[in-house]
């Protein structure tokens, strides 16, 4: 009896705190983002307002650009790297483990000085250094998913007999790692596009306007503009950030018994 | 080329060194190496140096001096502090959730909440600022009903501008983050044990006492640590809330590098990052050791 109490209590405990944390704080930023010009009725007033603000589109472009780019960057330089610590540099696994979880220690702040004081001014004039910092602070996100799903497949096996058959390099990495890791890797590409859509502290520190960077200039002018887009973006993130989990996790499971089976 | 053959020069050199065993500088690795070099190893030594040099180029420790007194001194107070209560908030509450979906969720909704964690976790940010400006603002919906309930927070002294409603933020990312990162130490005590302990004749208390909280503390704490590096460093959200009235050593760094900075300002810059790496540094160092040990245990 007293279990089941205890039981019951743990769960309301724990569903009140959740309502007030993390679902008062959404809805009524959902609520406070449609309310009418002069706080009267609701209606979409500040997100018709947002849309016509000189650089809104330009802003998210970029962003979404700068992101894409984060992405591709991140899989080209982490793919080929992971693939080789799981079949022939294992040694090299400690020295990875360690530099992969570095920016999560150094603080980012830190970074962005470090990077102002250190980077060659061709890179400075850049908006595109940007992309190369935000796979830096990605790495230890996408190190660890990778790190598992490659784990998760019997990678040298494929490998060998790839390789034994005569494919190039490259190929076995298009044509059999890819495929093979699909969900670790769907779910790397997710992660750091949303990190970079989102970074704000590398960009700002560096003089960069991107998206959230302009929201918060923009939201010197109008509050319930700003608040608006936070919802807007927040949304955006959860439904990025949804996939990847879905895709993480739901897919590889089955991919390895496909593998095992065959 | 080149690499192939400076590869065994080296390996002779340093005898065993990290390359070992007949294999040539990994080229495949290269590219990696290279890169976090270029981008992550290189700008944290410049910033390491130039906090140590001065403003004609001689070694000295003179940037570290006001860091000992006055505003700075304050700042790294108020930092350590943010983190501290933040990582502590997050720790329990984020423990006691995982404890309850660990033990009360089926294996549906424990996936489902796991993905909602990850979500909320990585939601730190300029979005995450305006949301709860939004809701616990002076003039937000809650704040509207409470006081009409009669209890009017921004009355008693509630500010979400302050340092107590930035710590109330960040516990909307450092809970969801206790949850991800403390569930698997979780997971790890195994049902055996409890039986064990039982049938050895102790009782539940005996075994939460004696078995449970021994075998969890690493990780905990190590988690809470990881929770403290966090909300020590965070700069968006903070920077996007305040306007300058809590002093954080992150938005000092911001308003240095944001105003165009003097020369000697810029390696006073440097040397605040500087000392806000040591701070992290030491408590991360913290967290990777607690992990060593806590998967010590689940390799059992």
């Amino acid at each position: 009896m007293k279990g089941k109490l205890g039981k019951y209590s743990a769960i309301s405990v724990t569903i009140f705190i959740s309502l007030m944390l993390f679902v008062v704080p959404l809805f009524s930023a959902a609520e406070y983002s449609f309310r009418g010009s002069y706080g009267q009725g609701h209606d979409f007033t500040n997100y018709l307002w947002i849309i016509q603000q000189d650089g809104f589109l330009a802003h998210l472009l970029l962003s979404v650009e700068l992101g894409a780019l984060a992405g591709a960057l991140n899989l080209i330089l982490m793919v080929p790297t992971i693939t080789m610590l799981h079949l022939t540099h294992q040694r090299f696994r400690p020295i990875v483990d360690l530099i992969c979880i570095l920016p999560l220690m150094i603080p980012v702040v830190s970074l962005a000085i470090g990077a102002e004081v250190s980077m060659p001014s061709f890179l400075q004039n850049s908006q595109y250094e940007l992309v190369f910092f935000f796979v830096i602070l990605a790495l230890p996100f996408t190190y660890r998913v990778l790190d598992t799903s490659f784990g998760s497949i019997p990678l040298k096996t494929l490998v060998e007999a790839s390789r034994s058959l005569g494919a190039s390099w490259l190929s076995t990495i298009l044509r059999i790692i890819l495929p093979g890791a699909k969900g670790g890797i769907t779910a790397a590409l997710f992660l750091s596009f949303a990190l970079a859509i989102g970074e704000f502290t590398i960009t700002q520190l560096l003089h960069w306007d991107t998206f959230p960077v302009w929201t918060v200039n923009a939201s010197q002018q109008n509050i319930l503009g700003a608040i608006a887009l936070s919802v807007f973006s927040f949304i955006f993130a959860v439904v990025l950030l949804g996939v990847i989990a879905f895709t993480s996790s739901s897919r590889s499971k089955k991919e390895i018994v496909v593998e095992e089976g065959a | 080329m080149i690499e192939k053959t400076a590869a065994p020069a080296t390996k002779v050199a340093e005898g065993r060194s990290l390359f070992l065993k007949g294999d040539s500088v990994p080229i495949a690795l290269l590219p990696f190496f290279a890169f976090v070099t270029f981008f992550l190893l290189w700008p944290i030594s410049d910033v390491l140096i130039k906090s140590l040099k001065g403003n004609s180029g001689e070694w000295t420790l003179s940037n570290f001096e006001p860091m000992t007194h006055g505003i700075y001194l304050t700042a790294f107070q108020t930092s350590i502090e943010l983190g501290l209560i933040t990582a502590f908030i997050g720790a329990v509450v984020g423990a006691f959730f995982a404890f309850v979906i660990e033990n009360y969720a089926g294996r549906k909704l424990t996936a489902v909440l796991d993905s909602i964690s990850a979500v909320f976790a990585n939601s730190g940010g300029v979005p995450l600022a305006f949301m709860f400006i939004a809701s616990f603002g002076a003039n937000s919906a809650v704040i509207r009903i409470l006081r009409g309930m009669g209890l009017d927070l921004y009355a008693n002294g509630f500010s979400l501008f302050s340092l107590t409603g930035v710590a109330f933020v960040y516990s909307f990312f450092q809970i969801p983050l206790m949850v991800l990162v403390f569930k698997p130490a979780l997971k790890g005590l195994r049902k055996e044990w409890r039986e064990a302990s039982m049938s050895l004749g102790g009782s539940n208390w005996d075994f939460i006492r004696r078995i449970a909280v021994p075998v969890l503390f690493p990780s905990f704490f190590g988690s809470m640590l990881l929770l403290f590096a966090g909300g020590f460093s965070a700069y968006a959200t903070a920077r996007a809330m305040t306007v300058g009235n809590v002093p954080l050593v992150p938005l000092i760094i911001g308003t240095l590098v944001d105003g165009n900075v003097i020369a000697n300002k810029a390696n006073q810059g440097a040397a605040l990052a500087v000392g806000m790496i040591l701070v992290a540094v030491i408590a991360m160092t913290g967290y990777v050791w607690a992990q060593r040990t806590t998967s010590k245990w689940q390799a059992r």
